[in-house]
């Protein structure tokens, strides 16, 4: 396909003569099809190999929400899956309840899970928790995100122990992890700040991996689109609420003006993380006086918040 | 140029022959951080250049996971 006109000649950078489908900003580099698709590929491969996400025998649960990171993290976690030794990978999926948004998401989880054989649980929180989110949030929507974020956090550690997972694969990307660094700077919450980063060190919980945080939510949105695999899915209607959504927009235009902004806010942590050592997050260990989950304080979060619901 | 926008809407605006991709998607309002763009079914990059004659849709990435 070598161009004839203008608009297809082979830009600047270029790996290839091929169409370029992607320009990543921070590097010049414009990226073919293919060319995106094993970049792509071999950056998370790369994440999973240096961080050791993963290991031979590793049962890899993936949090299948059915949106477009988790729908990206599978499709690229079934392409690695026989280069890595040993691992089985199966989905699970939270039904939290919240009409008009999860019905879609559930069905093209559901789809995906089938077109690659993959075992499938799900968990709700009507199961779990007596109710759906829309009838717990109402009248208090405002806190929407830091409820539901209490109740999936505990619905993420039940279904990967249900489906017997020894790591639980999370779809977050880079956009995801720079607006968390940028968020716990802002709330002052540096011991959250390192939490975050990684797999629990401390063994309480089974280990959470990120194998897309290097992956921007731009190139997770092409990789799909490349797989005619995107769809057009509804916003979680109480995403409007939160300040992740006024740090997202700011981080967007600083990384649009300043390419490698979000990495740079990767890279600060990273360094933190190395001066500390742990020494912030080794909290004492406790357990919940009433229901027994490893916790920091005298109740846990989720026992606290019961008693509001 | 024929111009499908992220809630499925067609325009036909008259735009500079040819246009890059990043200075169409601003003058629509959009960041293109925010947006992808295809060429006559094509993803292309903000660099490229769009003539009179292409079909442009404009894709939102949406927030959630
Ligand atoms: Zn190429
Ligand atoms: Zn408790």
């Amino acid at each position: 396909m070598a161009g004839t006109v203008s608009s297809t000649k082979t830009p600047p950078w270029s790996l290839c003569t091929e169409p370029a489908v992607f320009h990543d900003k921070r590097t010049g580099r414009h990226l073919c099809r293919d060319h995106f698709i094993s970049d792509v590929e071999s950056r998370v491969a790369e994440t999973i190999r240096g961080r050791r996400l993963i290991v031979p025998g590793d049962h890899v649960v993936i949090a299948l929400s059915g949106g477009k990171d988790s729908t990206a993290l599978l499709m690229i976690l079934a392409r690695l899956l026989p280069a890595l030794e040993g691992v089985t990978l199966s989905a699970f999926t939270i039904d939290e309840g919240i009409h008009g948004y999860r019905e879609d998401t559930i069905r093209s989880a559901d789809e995906l899970v089938k077109k690659y054989r993959l075992t499938h649980t799900m968990i709700s929180f009507p199961d779990l928790f007596g109710g759906t989110l829309d009838v717990f949030l109402e009248g208090r929507e405002p806190e929407a995100c830091s409820i539901c974020g209490i109740l999936r956090r505990k619905a993420l550690n039940v279904g990967a122990e249900r489906a017997g997972a020894t790591k639980l694969a999370t779809g977050h990307n880079l956009d995801d992890e720079a607006q968390s660094v940028f968020m716990n700077v802002l709330r002052g919450d540096l011991p959250r700040l390192l939490r975050d980063s990684g797999s629990d060190s401390q063994g309480r919980f089974i280990p959470r991996i990120k194998p897309l945080m290097f992956i921007s939510e731009k190139e997770i949105a092409v990789y799909l689109m490349l797989h005619g695999a995107w769809a057009d899915l509804p916003e979680c209607p109480y995403a409007v609420h939160a300040l992740r959504g006024e740090v997202r927009r700011m981080l967007a235009v600083l990384e649009s003006k300043h390419p490698g902004t979000m990495l740079h806010l990767m890279e600060s942590r990273a360094q933190i993380e190395a001066h500390c050592d742990g020494s912030l997050v080794a909290e004492p260990m406790r357990h919940c006086a009433e229901c027994g989950d490893p916790c920091s304080g005298e109740i846990c979060q989720l026992c606290n918040l019961k008693k509001t619901l | 140029m024929k111009i499908i926008l992220p809630d499925k809407t067609i325009r036909y605006q008259k735009v500079p022959n040819p246009v890059p991709v990043e200075a169409l998607i601003r003058d629509l309002g959009f960041d293109p951080i925010e947006v992808l763009v295809a060429r006559n079914g094509t993803l292309v990059t903000e660099d490229a250049l769009l003539e009179e004659s292409d079909e442009i849709r404009i894709i939102r990435i949406a927030h959630g996971g």
